[in-house]
């Protein structure tokens, strides 16, 4: 069975604004504004990301604050599960 | 909704309203944009391939796609893959007659597309006495050949004092043909000014819908009437006026308005054959002052933080001041009720 990946829901857009991520459900319409300044790039959402996967070069807080943060985004269906092979 | 992170002002708007033509096959009594001949000038297709790759840029989320009707434009399919291309999604609001099997399945080819298809009743006679007669027969031939395939689509309807009784049978008109309902404000812009008296809901009949609303989470509003919006359906959508924070309207011949219900000279705020889109949206005096208009006099009102005063476009047409609050807002609406009920005791 393919291992589980999670990506940006088709229906969904995310860009980068000045108090961090902007992400946009077309389902809605709903918006969802995220203070997370620069600390993760829009484009990280654009392909399959594994399970628990953070960009490198963070500290562990926030480490913990992003993943906690992408469990959201899952939860709210902003993105979804996706196999990644 | 957080409208601190709105009123900071977003880099480009979420979405917008592309008007891409004038010309119509219908003359609707409550068309916002008295559309029937196209504009003289309208944007040529290098220009519109140009702004989609200005949208693109500026990372625009959604376009939302109405004239007249957009199917009117020989290019209209071109400039639409040209938004798909680039991951732009769009929604085509049309009034139906000029969709067939062919032009469905072409356009079910995306998965980026949305169709709304304007319906103004729920029976034949009231929706053909606003658009023209056989028009709500060929509006519901396109609903079930767009229910066939895999395109989201709507209803859109504008609430009108004559189809304000049907709503909830068009919504069981809807779920019938497999689509959803979506009810549009009537706005005293376009043919809609020449026809506002006649076609205005009453305050009773926008109270009944405000309740018929709250009832009915899945029926969409494209937050027209969310200074009508009841408790129940808050957190469901806008809170404030997105014109120019959120959203803003393409004209036919590339001039920018805060919303498609200004489109006057008054409310231009550029246009895309003098300035870039990105140079209108952050630099422009008209959107500078929507994004910091205030509607005082509302301020001491309950459901205040409900609406922050409402529509400006409707202010502006009924009362020529688009820091006046809306006029048909739920607490007026209620008062008005309230007043005639006094008025009728005192009789």
């Amino acid at each position: 069975m393919a291992a589980a990946g999670i990506q940006l829901h088709p229906a969904c857009r995310v860009r980068q604004e000045g108090f961090g991520l902007l992400f946009y459900d077309s389902r809605g319409p709903r918006l969802l504004f995220a203070e997370t300044g620069k600390l993760l790039d829009p484009d990280f959402f654009n392909s399959v990301r594994r399970q628990g996967e953070l960009p490198a070069g963070l500290s562990e807080r926030e480490q913990s604050v992003l993943g906690k943060f992408i469990g959201l985004l899952q939860e709210r269906g902003f993105l979804r599960e996706q196999p990644i092979c | 909704m957080s409208n601190r992170f709105v009123e900071e002002g977003l880099r480009s708007p979420v979405n917008l309203t592309w008007e891409v033509s004038l010309a119509c096959n219908l003359r609707c009594s409550h068309c916002l944009s008295s559309s029937g001949e196209p504009a003289k000038d309208e944007m040529t297709t290098a220009e519109a391939l140009d702004l989609v790759e200005q949208l693109y840029e500026a990372r625009v989320f959604q376009v939302n796609f109405g004239g007249g009707e957009p199917f009117m434009r020989p290019d209209f399919e071109e400039i639409l893959a040209a938004c798909h291309g680039r991951g732009i999604m769009t929604c085509i609001s049309t009034n139906g007659t000029l969709l067939d099997s062919a032009r469905v399945e072409r356009l079910a080819a995306t998965r980026l597309v949305a169709i709304q298809v304007s319906m103004d009743g729920a029976k034949r006679e009231t929706c053909d006495a606003i658009r023209g007669a056989g028009v709500y027969d060929q509006a519901i031939a396109a609903l079930k050949l767009l229910a066939k395939s895999r395109i989201p689509t709507s209803i859109n309807t504008v609430l009108t004092a004559q189809n304000a009784a049907e709503i909830p049978a068009l919504h069981d008109l809807a779920k019938e043909l497999g689509v959803s309902l979506r009810v549009s404000r009537f706005r005293p812009s376009g043919r809609g000014a020449d026809n506002w008296q006649s076609l205005k809901p009453s305050p009773s009949q926008l109270l009944e819908f405000s309740e018929w609303l709250a009832k009915s989470g899945e029926v969409r509003t494209g937050d027209s009437f969310f200074s009508l919006t009841s408790q129940e359906r808050q957190g469901l959508g806008l809170n404030l006026c997105g014109a120019a924070k959120l959203t803003c309207c393409v004209g036919p011949t590339g001039n920018m308005y805060p919303c498609a219900f200004l489109q006057t000279e008054r409310f231009q705020a550029g246009s895309l054959r003098e300035q870039s889109f990105q140079q209108i949206w952050d630099d422009s005096e008209i959107y500078a002052s929507f994004r910091s208009l205030r509607i005082h006099s509302c301020e001491e009102c309950k459901r205040f933080d409900q609406c922050h005063g409402g529509c400006p476009a409707v202010a502006w047409h009924l009362k020529n001041d688009i820091n006046g609050g809306d006029p048909e807002c739920l607490e007026r609406c209620v008062t008005s009720i309230a007043d005639d009920g006094v008025k009728e005791s005192a009789a």
